[in-house]
């Protein structure tokens, strides 16, 4: 084993993905094949690197900007997810992207993708960190633009909310930097006073932008909408949540110490609350498969941001559990929701029904995952909240209300969905005609689902595994103090709470259903709640959009300095020209060639000169 | 040694003029060779020894110093020029003879005047020049035109009856007309020595045709043929008003007191009059001889600086201006003989036709709105240094506003004539003579390497320039 070894599946899939850019893009088979064999030399080398310890450190720029390099438990924990979710989705890819016109580009930006994210989780430098962020802000839109049907619109937008939450980690790198004397992640150790508050949270904006949280949400839903759906579920679902959240992680233990109690917690914990409680009562009313599970896929960062910002040993720890459980579980909900696009040829709910029966194991995957997320027992989306909710009660019962609430909700909306794709009856087709028939989908993208959601199942009953043997190690002594979290939750009271939270879900929807008598109405009468209506109808518009907002106010800006521009131009251009030239044509029309006005001027001047002389003199004298 | 110069015009003008008929055709040659004869006289020091020894069995109170040795070859390169043209662009041998002689006889006033040290030589010699010139701008082949000759010769006669005037004064009030007598009555204090000054300068200002006093160059400058004005709107004009005052500001005002104050407010006048009186000219003559008051206005505005700058400032815009302006009638004297007419509205795309015309053009538009790297820019930037550095921020400023209407015109000049597409009126029209192209091509290398070259030329001129 060389000191390099550990960069392997860094290496790998990049190497992979220009290759595949030289491959005939008519070869798609050959196309197919390198990405797969690529991803998973990537998990096999991750899971070879997985006990290994590295450090490495190239000089590079100067002044503390180095190449360094460094493998601990918890890096080498997010590269095994990052590869292992890599392999899955590129081998579900295979078989769900047949039908797209072209793979070359997207396997190609993606095996980038999967090769960048590793190398931002290896780096030690910060500078070298911002440069695989950077890096992989382009191969997103790559990937956004390879598959999307209007394709810059959406990566464009993406582009300008992630570039904006990068600017502000480099402007938090840069005052982090200047505080601590040095650019290496590892021997950074900052308090959170003063400056170094705004730091933090400048680097923190940095990782919530990464994970999608609000207000950097807004490119996701229109994602799910445009671009392919293998690429909702390696970027939004798994790899960005992923590094924001390992990031997080970082600043705030690492780089910085995370007091409870402090106002940049205060500020995380807030964050955190909003972003759950108002995306998941957008997920609430959506009616497209897709569309619902990407508000989700922010709404859930609430709770990692939530969990990581009460900065108590159970709310940390159980953040990062839930932002692998949620990498898991999101990543079979949108697997899922790819094969129903496959199979169904549409994600609009309304058109959907009854898919248990032809589709059996999608479902039973989507069930599990949504229970999951949902946070039923046993599975590992429960354990992983309720210990947010214990960090959560600890800091503040709001805080706590705004979780339970955004978990309520949650199983209310996946209720709905579940009801309204795999059971009840599917609509006719509005010209008419039988409803085509479905059949299950093909085996490469089963693999996966199935996989996953035995993971969700696995770390749910057995969650000794991730705890004591991923996080626990990760996070190290220091913030768990050498407790276990693994097993049942303690409090009995919170488990009630959940439970009737769960209870309450489902009465909701068995009321909904049975007033609209379809499922997909089942939360029609929150949507449609005389003081939640406009609301919600100006948030579909996209108004309450913060990108739509800024290029609003970005525009009137502009507008406005447009305005001033052609005041100072008409200035220029159409005074001085005007003035300058009446000038001259007075002059002109004043030598008029006549010689007695000319010798009258000539004396005229003489005599000015030579009173002015004797005067100034008799002035002076 | 002072007196030789004097003389060799004058030698040359006897010469050509007893010589037989058949050299007559060659005078423009005889007068070309003794202005580089003179020329050289003036600049290369191994000559003035021998000349010393001539100028011992005469007496003039006149004085060869640094100033002369501006005057002299900026003279000498005007009169070339305009011999060149005048050759190319006259018919009749008679015409050609009564130039030259003409022009030997300003040049001997011209020559006088670079070394004056007394107000009264000073008037002889700026007479003997305006005489000259007065003839020469209605010598014309064919047809006479009398009015702008007209102007120039009743301005100038008030010019002289001031200047008589004033001579006057000083006789009663000072008991002589030399530079140093004048300045001691002036530094005393009598009133009636400085409204004698006042007269004086009122006489200069005229024949510099400073505004107010302006309103006959522009008719004599277009109305003269061609090769006249090049050399009226190149040195006479210059010499005979500008340059005096140049010789006579430092040694009597000292660049301070209210001679500096007026000298500054009739220089601005001036040039913003100037400037703008160009903008909306559709002769090109007549916009080139509203840039010359205006150019001129800069020089004096200068003459009113920071005194050991302001000589030098005004001393290195005179020149590059008469090389410029000289130049710029001899391309004005180049379009006027090709395409028949000075009106620009007529024009359009002449550059591609004539292509060095349009060039040199350009180089010298450019040098005179004050350009970098051109020659000037550099005396543009000395004059605004020198106002500046005397305090008198305000009329730094106007120069420096000014020399954006100097711009605007020149811009507009060259767009007018030399851009654009090319009527079919002119799709014949070739590039002229080399009579034209030559005395063009190079004053404007002139223009050029003055102006690369002035940071090495800087320290010469500062070390002697006052």
């Amino acid at each position: 084993m060389s000191t390099y070894t550990f960069l392997l599946p860094i290496a790998i899939p990049v190497a992979a993905g220009i290759l595949t850019l030289l491959v005939p893009a008519r070869a798609r088979l050959a196309v197919s094949l390198l990405a797969v064999v690529a991803t998973a030399a990537q998990l096999a080398s991750a899971i070879w690197i997985f006990p290994m310890d590295g450090a490495l450190s190239v000089a590079w720029l100067g002044y503390g900007i180095e190449a360094s390099f460094r493998l601990t438990r918890f890096s080498a924990f997010i590269v095994v997810a990052i590869a292992g979710f890599s392999f899955l989705v590129t081998l579900y890819s295979t078989a769900s992207m047949s039908k797209a016109p072209s793979t070359k580009p997207f396997f190609a930006w993606m095996l980038i993708t999967a090769g960048l994210a590793c190398g931002a989780v290896l780096a030690d430098n910060l500078v070298l960190l911002v440069v695989f962020l950077g890096a992989l802000l382009l191969t997103q839109f790559g990937m956004i633009a390879a598959g999307a049907r209007r394709p810059y619109a959406v990566a464009i937008k993406a582009v300008v909310i992630v570039g904006l939450s990068d600017m502000c980690l480099m402007l938090g790198i840069m005052m982090a930097a200047h505080l601590a004397g040095t650019l290496s992640m590892s021997a950074m150790k900052l308090s959170l006073d003063g400056m170094g508050g705004i730091a933090f949270l400048l680097m923190a904006i940095g990782a919530l932008g990464k994970a999608g949280a609000m207000p950097f949400h807004s490119w996701i839903p229109d994602a799910a909408r445009e671009a392919p759906l293998p690429f909702m579920a390696i970027l939004p679902a798994s790899i960005e949540k992923l590094l924001g959240i390992y990031l997080l992680a970082r600043v705030s233990l690492d780089l910085f110490t995370l007091v409870p109690g402090s106002w940049v917690s205060l500020t995380l914990m807030v964050i955190g609350a909003v972003t759950i409680v108002l995306a998941v009562m957008m997920a609430l009313v959506q009616k497209d498969y897709k569309r619902l599970l990407s508000y989700h896929a922010i709404s859930q960062v609430g709770y990692m941001v939530l969990g990581i910002g009460t900065a108590l040993p159970i709310g940390i720890v159980g953040g990062i559990f839930h932002m692998i459980n949620h990498a898991m579980y999101k990543s079979t909900l949108f697997l899922s929701g790819g094969a129903v696009e496959r199979q169904a040829g549409t994600t609009d709910l309304s058109k959907l029904g009854g898919l248990a029966r032809s589709m059996p194991v999608t479902a039973v995957c989507f069930i599990v995952a949504a229970a999951s997320i949902s946070g039923v027992p046993p599975f590992n989306g429960f354990f992983s909240k309720e210990m947010v909710y214990d960090a959560a009660l600890e800091s503040g019962w709001v805080f706590y209300a705004a979780a339970l609430l955004g978990s309520l909700l949650t199983a209310a909306s996946f209720l709905k969905l579940g009801h309204a794709a795999f059971f009840g009856r599917r609509a006719e087709p509005a010209s008419g005609g039988t409803v085509p028939a479905v059949r299950e989908a093909p085996l490469p993208m089963l693999v996966p689902m199935i996989v996953l959601a035995g993971l969700c199942v696995l770390f749910g009953v057995v969650n000794r595994i991730p705890l004591d043997g991923l996080i626990g190690p990760a996070v190290g002594a220091a913030v768990t103090g050498g407790r276990s979290f693994a097993g049942f939750p303690a409090s009995q009271m919170l488990v009630g709470f959940t439970a009737a939270a769960l209870l309450l879900a489902i009465l909701n929807h068995w009321y909904g259903a049975r007033r609209t008598g379809h499922g997909l109405g089942a939360v029609d009468h929150i949507h449609h709640a005389i003081f939640l209506e406009p609301v919600y109808s100006v948030a579909e518009q996209g108004r309450l959009d913060p990108y739509f907002i800024g290029r609003w106010v970005i525009g009137g800006i502009s507008a406005a300095l447009y305005a001033v521009d052609r005041a100072i131009d008409w200035v220029y251009e159409t005074l001085a020209v005007t003035v300058a030239q009446g000038i001259s044509r007075v002059g002109r029309r004043l030598h008029n060639g006549s010689v007695n006005r000319y010798v009258l001027w000539s004396l005229a001047g003489a005599a000015a000169v030579v009173i002015t002389a004797a005067l100034v003199l008799g002035g002076s004298r | 040694m002072s007196d030789v110069i004097l003389l060799l015009p004058f030698a040359a003008l006897i010469l050509i003029n007893v010589l037989p008929r058949a050299t007559r055709p060659a005078a423009w040659a005889i007068a070309a060779v003794v202005l580089a004869a003179q020329m050289a006289a003036v600049i290369v020091p191994p000559y003035w020894a021998f000349l010393d020894t001539i100028e011992k069995t005469v007496g003039f109170s006149l004085k060869l110093d640094r100033l002369t040795q501006l005057l002299v070859p900026t003279a000498g390169l005007a009169g070339l020029a305009a011999i060149l043209v005048a050759q190319a662009g006259t018919a009749t041998a008679r015409t050609k003879l009564l130039f030259v002689n003409l022009l030997l006889i300003a040049i001997i006033g011209i020559s006088g005047i670079s070394m004056v040290q007394d107000l009264f030589t000073m008037y002889v010699f700026i007479e003997v020049t305006s005489v000259a010139a007065v003839i020469l701008v209605v010598l014309r082949d064919g047809e006479l035109s009398f009015e702008g000759a007209w102007k120039y010769l009743l301005l100038s006669a008030i010019a002289s009856v001031l200047m008589l005037a004033s001579l006057g004064m000083f006789l009663l009030t000072a008991g002589g007309v030399s530079f140093e007598e004048a300045a001691s009555a002036l530094s005393a204090g009598g009133a009636e020595a400085w409204v004698a000054a006042a007269l004086f300068l009122s006489g200069l200002f005229l024949k510099s045709a400073m505004v107010p006093f302006h309103g006959w160059l522009a008719d004599a400058y277009s109305e003269a043929p061609p090769a006249v004005s090049v050399f009226l709107a190149g040195i006479v004009t210059k010499a005979s008003g500008v340059f005096a005052l140049m010789r006579l500001a430092p040694a009597a005002f000292n660049g301070s007191g209210p001679g500096a104050m007026i000298l500054l407010v009739v220089g601005a006048a001036t040039a913003v009059v100037g400037a703008f009186l160009s903008l909306t000219q559709t002769d090109v003559k007549r916009m080139l001889a509203y840039s010359s008051i205006s150019q001129m206005g800069y020089i004096v505005m200068a003459l009113g600086g920071q005194p050991a700058l302001a000589l030098a400032a005004a001393a290195v815009h005179f020149f590059n201006h008469t090389v410029s302006k000289a130049q710029l009638f001899t391309n004005a004297a180049a379009l006027e003989r090709q395409l028949g007419t000075r009106d620009m509205d007529r024009m359009g795309g002449i550059g591609s036709r004539m292509p060095v015309t349009a060039g040199t053009s350009a180089v010298a538009s450019l040098s005179v709105a004050g350009l970098p790297p051109l020659a000037g820019f550099w005396s543009k930037l000395l004059i605004v240094i020198a106002l500046w550095r005397a305090g008198h921020v305000v009329f730094a400023v106007i120069a420096v506003l000014t020399s954006l209407v100097t711009l605007a015109y020149f811009l507009s000049l060259q767009r007018r004539v030399f851009f654009g597409t090319t009527p079919a009126e002119w799709s014949g029209i070739r590039e002229a003579a080399i009579g034209y192209t030559l005395p063009a091509l190079v004053l404007a290398a002139i223009t050029v390497a003055v102006g690369l070259g002035f940071p090495f030329l800087l320290p010469i001129l500062l070390g002697g320039g006052a």
